[in-house]
């Protein structure tokens, strides 16, 4: 029977204004302050507060047996601490159990390493900063934007010092072996490479509250047997944090689900595992070989969610064609104003695709049509360019 | 000497309109009822009262008792045994719609439907061009060759398609002169390959009328050449522009403006724009395009521009009020119009009242006026965009350009327009 390693994303974006063509070069504030602060509220009522209380009690009651792994990215941190210190408080005090692991990742959730090693190292660092004075640790796991990955951030996740990195368990990769294995990037030493198990993850992240499943309602010593009967060493449950209590409400009986998981899989002989306790419990003696970039959004699991079609792609690398004029600007409002801008989810709402991937981008976006998205992201985009040519060109 | 007394036709009238149309009836309007008695008839009006120096009536404030008077008087010409009209209501409206059918009464008569109450009240909910557009045109007919027998005049006017059937009604119904205007034809919207219900009723309607007026010379070789029309009935008379007031106002941003403004539809060239701007990007990069204006061309348009990479330079607007436009006219370099087929083209002496020096296509009315604005075919984007390129780097040639352009919306007035329309009417028989 393997270890379960249980992973929640905490991830907030900053949703910019409808930024019309009237107000390039007047430098407004680019981003709508009322509405990521409402986002957060509402989430942190519904989802974070409950689940951290949730959790708290349940790693308190189980004597350290249940344990977890949390990735919180730097905007959410950011919009916390500006809107909402009490929810850090409350991350803080559900890390102090002893219980929760922090992994580390790119401050402004980016595609940064598709496009500049350099801004990817930045903010990962920058990460590493904000965590350490938040949480007093040093994270030895990488999970990379929405589980980004392919052989050369693994060896880059290395060279950066970090002991093991998330990836979605591809299919088409695994060629038929099973994601519960711990897994070997080709040209890394020591790095070890855990794959989410998608069909597991996915039960408790969308099928869960789904009437339509067959397993509705899922019991939890149903869902622990399952696990209970899956090969290899080690299942890999990751998952947005928000899919307690936002994504699925209450009323969908979500956290009485997770109350009662983590004795199930104990009584059932499994045990909670970290990343980072998984990566020292268990060889990687498979190789996975990974060469494209996979990620764990829609179905193609590709990047064709932040990068599937031309407004996006267009968006996307003149952000990025921006570094060397914002880092020679030297001013930290610009610098960190233009990488807010990264944040991938700006480039999910310029989506235009159709179907049950296409739902889902709607269900997230704070605008009408993905090219409202793409208008107001280009003229903010524009007004910043206006920007660095004055600051740089006096 | 008595004065005349016309009878226009209309369909859209100021504050409730859709585009040029409206504008130019209610310019066309005030000036002629200077020299007229002049009533004017639309399917819809804010209010039914005299507007400045003229009569003007909408269907929406008619009561069923006024139409009553009439029937009895008149039996039906042009589509009474019309029993089935399936029309595509293309550029307006995609959905599909059928028209009643109308009954003959026993011994092979035609004789006036009584307009119910039902038919009266679509004129008060709905759009204009709504799905129901060809059944509002054919009761627009019907109702409206009711009140022509109630109210003596001496000739009818019928501006654009949706009245001509009702002008060709009335006529049919009074015997009095029928006279067409033009301000946009199905070749313009839908491109050189249109056929169908809407460019039948134009070809009908003109062929039926004693004298026809499109808003162009451009135009009126259209009606000459692609919908066969006599040519000696065809008099172009160009469209006034109200003077509007101007102002100017500090752009926020350094670059120079280059302005397209209009329904993002095929008609109007936008994805010439597109290729103009990428032309002229190349060569002056510090240069914003603006696109201001929605329609069916607008998602596509996004795309392509963002495939070209100028997301950065080309932005566009939506669909904006006529303060926002004024507003984006006041910090604007240059006006492009790179339309396919535009019969006039107003908004090119809108932007020369605001001193923008304009560059447009050949195929349009307003290259007439605008004697010094820089023309080109509208495929030539090459040509358009050295154009540009010239008027936002020679400043002696933007000087002359806009000189120009303000002597001929001097004499573009809808003063003008209404004494050559006059001397068209004392021809008529």
């Amino acid at each position: 029977m393997p270890d379960v390693c249980l992973y929640f994303q905490v991830h907030q974006p900053n949703r910019l204004i409808p930024y019309d063509f009237f107000r390039i070069g007047e430098h407004a504030h680019y981003e709508d302050d009322g509405m990521n602060a409402g986002i957060l509220n509402k989430v942190a009522e519904k989802s974070y507060l409950p689940a951290n209380r949730l959790f708290k009690k349940l790693i308190e009651q189980s004597q350290g047996r249940f344990r977890m792994a949390l990735s919180i990215s730097g905007t959410a941190i950011d919009q916390m601490q500006r809107h909402r210190p009490d929810v850090i408080e409350s991350f803080q005090e559900l890390v102090a159990t002893g219980g929760v692991e922090i992994l580390a990742e790119t401050h402004y959730h980016s595609l940064a390493f598709v496009h500049s090693h350099k801004e990817f190292e930045r903010q990962v660092e920058l990460h590493l900063q904000k965590i350490e004075e938040l949480f007093s640790v040093r994270p030895r796991i990488f999970r990379n934007t929405e589980l980004i990955y392919n052989n050369a951030i693994a060896a880059r996740a290395e060279t950066m010092g970090f002991d093991g990195v998330l990836a979605e368990g591809v299919d088409w990769y695994l060629n038929g072996q099973s994601p519960n294995f711990l897994y070997r990037a080709p040209d890394t030493a020591r790095i070890k490479t855990l794959l989410r198990n998608y069909r597991l993850s996915d039960d408790l992240a969308f099928r869960f509250s789904d009437p339509s499943w067959p397993n509705h309602p899922l019991a939890p010593e149903t869902f622990a047997q399952w696990l209970n009967d899956s090969p290899g060493d080690v299942i890999n449950l990751f998952m947005d944090y928000e899919t307690l209590g936002e994504h699925q409400s209450a009323e969908t009986g979500i956290f009485h689900f997770w109350e009662n998981l983590p004795n199930a899989v104990i009584d059932a002989g499994s045990q909670w595992v970290t990343p980072s306790e998984a990566v020292d419990l268990y060889r990687a003696s498979r190789e996975y070989d990974c060469h494209f970039l996979t990620s764990w959004a829609d179905a193609e699991r590709d990047l064709s969610a932040w990068m599937g079609n031309v407004m996006q792609q267009e968006a996307i690398a003149k952000i990025h064609r921006l570094e060397a004029q914002v880092l020679a600007a030297k001013d930290p409002v610009i610098t960190n104003t233009w990488a807010k801008m990264q944040t991938s989810d700006h480039f999910y709402w310029m989506s235009t695709k159709q179907g049950t991937d296409g739902q889902v981008h709607s269900y997230f976006t704070p605008y009408p049509s993905p090219y409202d998205a793409y208008i107001h992201f280009m003229n903010a985009l524009a007004d910043l360019q206006i920007l660095l040519k004055r600051k740089t060109q006096p | 000497m008595n004065r005349l007394r016309v009878l226009k036709l209309g369909w859209e009238f100021p504050p409730l309109i859709n585009g040029g149309l409206g504008v130019a009836c209610h310019g066309l309007a005030k000036a002629l009822a200077k020299h007229v008695d002049l009533t004017v008839l639309v399917p819809k009006s804010a209010a039914n009262h005299h507007h400045d120096g003229f009569e003007l009536r909408g269907l929406n404030h008619l009561s069923i008792e006024e139409i009553q008077h009439a029937e009895h008087h008149y039996t039906y010409d042009s589509f009474a045994q019309v029993r089935h009209i399936p029309i595509q209501l293309d550029p307006y409206e995609n959905g599909q719609t059928t028209l009643e059918t109308l009954d003959l009464l026993p011994g092979g008569e035609h004789c006036f439907s009584t307009t119910t109450r039902k038919q009266l009240e679509m004129f008060q909910i709905g759009d204009l061009y709504g799905s129901d557009l060809g059944n509002k045109v054919v009761e627009f007919s019907k109702i409206a060759a009711k009140l022509a027998l109630l109210q003596p005049f001496d000739i009818i006017h019928s501006h654009d398609w949706m009245t001509f059937l009702a002008g060709v009604e009335v006529k049919k119904a009074t015997g009095k002169p029928l006279v067409l205007h033009l301000h946009a034809s199905q070749y313009d919207r839908a491109g050189a390959d249109a056929r169908g219900w809407i460019f039948d009723i134009e070809k009908f309607g003109m062929e039926n009328a004693d004298l026809v007026i499109p808003v162009s010379h451009y135009t009126g070789g259209i009606l000459a050449s692609h919908y066969g029309i006599d040519p000696a009935k065809i008099h172009p008379v160009h469209n006034g522009a109200d003077s509007v007031n101007t102002f100017t106002t500090r752009k926020k941003f350094p670059e120079k403006l280059v302005l397209f403004l209009g329904r993002l539809t095929a008609q109007k060239g936008p994805e010439f724009f597109l290729e103009i701007a990428s032309r002229v990007i190349a060569t002056l990069p510090d240069t914003r395009f603006v696109v201001a204006g929605t329609g069916e061309k607008l998602r596509p348009l996004i795309e392509t521009g963002a495939f070209r990479g100028l997301g950065g330079h080309f932005h566009f607007t939506g669909f904006l009020d006529k303060q926002r436009v004024n507003e984006l006219l006041s910090m604007t370099d240059v006006y492009c119009m790179p339309s396919v087929s535009e019969p006039f083209g107003l908004s090119a002496l809108e932007a020369a009242q605001f001193g923008i020096p304009a560059v447009i296509s050949k195929q349009s009315g307003a290259a007439e006026v605008l004697k010094a604005a820089l023309k080109a075919d509208f495929w030539d984007v090459n040509l358009m965009a050295t154009h540009i390129i010239n008027l936002l780097t020679d400043e002696a040639l933007r000087e002359k350009v806009i000189q120009q352009a303000q002597q001929d919306i001097t004499a573009a007035t809808w003063d003008a327009a209404a004494q050559k329309i006059l001397a068209l009417y004392q021809k008529l028989p």
